[in-house]
């Protein structure tokens, strides 16, 4: 099994905010058919959907459920497509542990707290979290100033890390990594 | 062997073993003298207690259960560390039983209690639905209460679609807590609970279920002249 790469991507986080305002409306209110709609559902999904207590409940049952699991990618797709756009991925597994571990990276307490709420996924709403899964986001202004800081140690960095900064410090706006969407 | 039944343990707890009076010499717990005690009422002092340290808040609810709520007290009164729900429900206790001057004693104490949302919510969660239970609501909305606590009292509650929506709530709050209280609380066979907020959820269904055995209204009296504005 190899493991996951990091992408980034752009957030454009009033229409992520939207779309799960939108879901937490329509699951309080248990419409099935909206949330179906909303999710692109087909009839099968759709049916599942309808066939529980509630909606709620097929959506607080494990990432891996195999009732849920179809619903859960559905609801991705649509968060991705609303608010996210894709703008790297790495070419190397060893990213993340570079990220979170890297002496010279983990020396620069501001650097090291800045990477550490990029990959902070509780941050995320929880239909971006996956288990096991890294994910988070920065705004606009940390983004930029991290990209900047870690620019400064570019030397004394690996490749796989000095790609990321470069990819980082060339986006514009919010900034969202993941692993698995 | 030792004795481990029911009655052993009872005896060990309220002092009738024969040793009881060879225990009653050693220090007593934290501050509290029950030999010397005075009271202005001319009430008798409660019952005195040994082997303390191994008592519990089950053996407190134990003894209510039974009716022996002297006993009750007089378990709590050494079990009391000067904070946290022990205090508070020796504090309710004593109110129960008229007794002002431990009442006036532990008020402060209980005051001191933090966060103070948490009592009010946990107080509010083993109560029914109504006007009562809101009012605890509302005051520990305005202690602080954070939005995963008031969506998890919203997902108890008796009433279909509050339960629903409070749910809903705690899912975006708090997702891992959601899934723990909706496999525990509620009876949701397909969730399984989350190991990251089982910690945080053991926390504040103890205090809920205790309230709830204790009596909840007793607590609620309590917190009533917790909350009454100062003269």
């Amino acid at each position: 099994m190899s493991r996951p790469l990091l992408a980034l991507y752009r957030l454009d986080r009033t229409k992520l905010h939207e779309l799960s305002a939108k879901l937490r409306e329509l699951l309080a209110r248990d419409d099935r058919a909206a949330i179906a709609a909303l999710l692109g559902l087909g009839e099968e999904l759709a049916r599942r959907l309808s066939a529980e207590r509630w909606a709620v409940g097929l959506m607080l049952r494990p990432d891996e459920d195999p009732q849920a699991s179809p619903i859960f990618a559905s609801l991705r797709r649509v968060a991705k497509r609303a608010s996210l756009e894709h703008v790297w991925t790495s070419e190397s597994p060893a990213l993340e542990g570079r990220l979170r571990a890297y002496d010279v990276l983990r020396e620069e307490s501001d650097i090291a707290d800045a990477i550490d709420r990029l990959l902070d996924a509780a941050r995320l709403p929880w239909f971006l979290q996956r288990p096991g899964g890294t994910g988070g986001w920065l705004g606009n202004d940390h983004r930029e100033t991290l990209a900047k800081r870690m620019e400064q140690l570019g030397p004394a960095l690996p490749d796989e890390v000095n790609a990321f900064v470069e990819a980082l410090g060339g986006m514009d706006g919010d900034a969202l990594v993941h692993d698995r969407l | 062997m030792l004795p481990v039944g029911f009655f052993d343990k009872a005896k060990a707890v309220f002092g009738l073993q024969k040793d009881a009076h060879a225990a009653k010499s050693g220090p007593a717990p934290r501050g509290e003298r029950t030999d010397a005690r005075k009271n202005k009422a001319g009430r008798p002092p409660l019952p005195e207690v040994s082997g303390a340290a191994s008592a519990t808040i089950e053996d407190v609810l134990t003894a209510r259960a039974a009716g022996s709520f002297d006993e009750a007290r007089a378990i709590l009164a050494a079990i009391d560390k000067g904070q946290g729900l022990r205090t508070v429900l020796r504090a309710a206790a004593a109110l129960e039983a008229h007794d002002e001057e431990e009442v006036t004693k532990l008020l402060p104490l209980v005051k001191k209690d933090s966060p103070a949302w948490q009592l009010r919510l946990q107080v509010a969660a083993a109560l029914d639905a109504g006007p009562g239970r809101d009012e605890l609501v509302q005051r520990a909305v305005k202690l602080g209460a954070p939005g995963w606590s008031v969506a998890w009292l919203r997902a108890l509650s008796s009433d279909g679609d509050e339960q629903r929506a409070g749910l809903v709530d705690l899912l975006f709050e708090d997702a891992a807590l959601a899934r723990t209280v909706a496999s525990r609380d509620l009876g949701f066979v397909d969730i399984k609970a989350d190991n990251d907020a089982i910690r945080r959820y053991a926390a504040f269904a103890h205090g809920r279920d205790v309230i709830r055995r204790f009596g909840a209204s007793h607590v609620v009296a309590l917190l009533g002249r917790v909350d009454a504005p100062s003269p």
